[in-house]
């Protein structure tokens, strides 16, 4: 699917990390304490910190802080968003959305349309296509989308086949509707007949975890760990189906919007990792200057936020972007944006509220409200 | 490509530190681990516009299976 809008600007964006990080120099006992595997694996992958969220942070939290912070630092009344759209893939509750929960920790109006997209690498694509179709019926005047995943937090540190790869991150953007005519392009596409190449089996309804599932741990040939809690990847596939689309994806993206390369100041593509980037620039024949891969060695892959992370840490003022995400489910979006007077507010470290509840006093108040107490 | 410059490529490739020849076989390469076979994979499609599966790589045995499979 490929289409235009007329008429939406993207006002802002704001990315939020977490406090904490791990570097990949730290975990020489995973590369059989060989320094030399170690730098390999750095030079091959590019991995290098990945921000890890505490165990009682969630996505709504760091995406909230970035809007409060967007908000206050684009002096932007609150009132005036009439459209909340939250992606991720990782919500604080099975029910109700997180959507909803951002919003009234927001203190969003209640005439504001709240609603989630699921989705991780290609999320923020989706986010931006569904906020220009919603926005471009001129029903909405101002949309906030926030964006984010834990698959830093959510995820096994001893499993080496996912954990080295995955950040956490979230973001908020600022859209608003234009009389004046401001140009923007989508490519979309799905094959969800790829569906478990990136899964989190357990959890759902299909297999909800109870006594005989909870808790499970295996090991595959090469002696990769899975604890059935968090995902699979089967890398090797997603590798291929990503050097089968991507490239195209940026290609079509520019021709959707009437752009060659040199009108482009930046590709912002999803930092699924190094190897990854630096191929598909290759194949597609973009200029690799255009096309940071680096934003995966600071903040490793952010899954639904990768590419705002990559907007986020720019310095030098945008004006044409291209961005390129893929992933999970199997997705793949790209966009043609026209960034110029985009506010950047960069990326900022979001620091927990000390009167957070404990896990134990969350617990406990559950089993309270449910008493009525 | 010539032969002698796919051999340059797959040292590149491979990221190895040892002298390899198409009778290597890829089983004795330290490097040859699931990164390489990506990086192989990504190798013979951009260059030589060839597209491999996993499963092709379970019946290589040498880096003269991988040339083959360019048509070198």
């Amino acid at each position: 699917m490929k289409c235009n809008f007329n008429h939406v600007k993207i006002k802002g964006i704001k990315t939020v990390i977490p406090e904490h990080y791990i570097d990949i120099a730290d975990e020489l006992q995973y590369f059989e304490n060989n320094p030399k595997k170690l730098a390999r694996a750095q030079k091959m992958i590019g991995y290098g910190r990945r921000y890890i969220a505490d165990e009682m942070t969630t996505v709504t939290d760091l995406a909230v802080d970035a809007a409060e912070k967007l908000l206050r630092e684009m002096n932007i009344n609150r009132e005036d968003i009439d459209l909340l759209i939250f992606v991720n893939q990782k919500p604080d509750f099975k029910e109700p959305n997180d959507a909803c929960v951002a919003h009234g920790k927001l203190n969003l109006k209640k005439t504001c349309f709240a609603l989630d997209i699921n989705s991780g690498c290609t999320g923020y694509i989706q986010g931006l296509i569904t906020a220009h179709a919603l926005m471009s019926t001129e029903a909405f005047d101002t949309c906030l989308l926030l964006a984010g995943d834990l698959c830093g937090r959510m995820n096994d540190q001893k499993n080496r086949k996912t954990a080295p790869v995955f950040g956490d991150a979230a973001s908020a953007t600022i859209l608003k509707y234009s009389a004046d005519e401001i140009k923007s392009a989508f490519v979309m596409g799905t094959d969800g007949k790829g569906y478990d190449k990136i899964i989190y089996p357990f959890g759902g309804t299909h297999l909800p975890f109870d006594k005989e599932s909870f808790d499970m741990t295996v090991f595959d040939e090469q002696g990769n760990y899975w604890n059935n809690k968090y995902g699979i990847m089967k890398g090797e596939d997603v590798f291929k189906f990503t050097m089968d689309v991507a490239p195209q994806l940026i290609i079509d993206t520019m021709k959707v919007a009437n752009w060659t390369a040199s009108d482009v100041d930046l590709f912002a593509i999803h930092q699924a990792n190094k190897q990854i980037i630096e191929n598909i620039v290759a194949k597609a024949g973009i200029p690799v200057e255009k096309a940071p891969a680096d934003v995966f060695s600071k903040y490793a892959n952010n899954s639904t936020n990768s590419v705002v992370t990559v907007l986020s840490d720019q310095t030098k003022t945008l004006n044409k972007v291209i961005l390129c995400a893929f992933g999970v489910g199997l997705t793949w979006g790209g966009a043609a944006l026209d960034l110029s007077g985009c506010y950047n507010g960069g990326i900022s470290t979001f620091i927990p509220p000390n009167d957070k509840l404990t896990k134990e006093e969350q617990i406990n108040y559950w089993i309270k409200y449910f008493k009525g107490e | 490509m010539t032969r002698d410059e796919f051999l340059n490529e797959m040292v590149e490739v491979l990221q190895t530190e040892d002298d390899i020849s198409f009778d290597t076989v890829l089983a004795d390469l330290d490097e040859w681990d699931s990164l390489s076979v990506m990086a192989t994979m990504a190798f013979l499609d951009k260059s030589f516009g060839v597209k491999t599966e996993m499963k092709d790589y379970k019946m290589m045995k040498t880096i003269g299976d991988i040339a083959a499979k360019a048509g070198l």
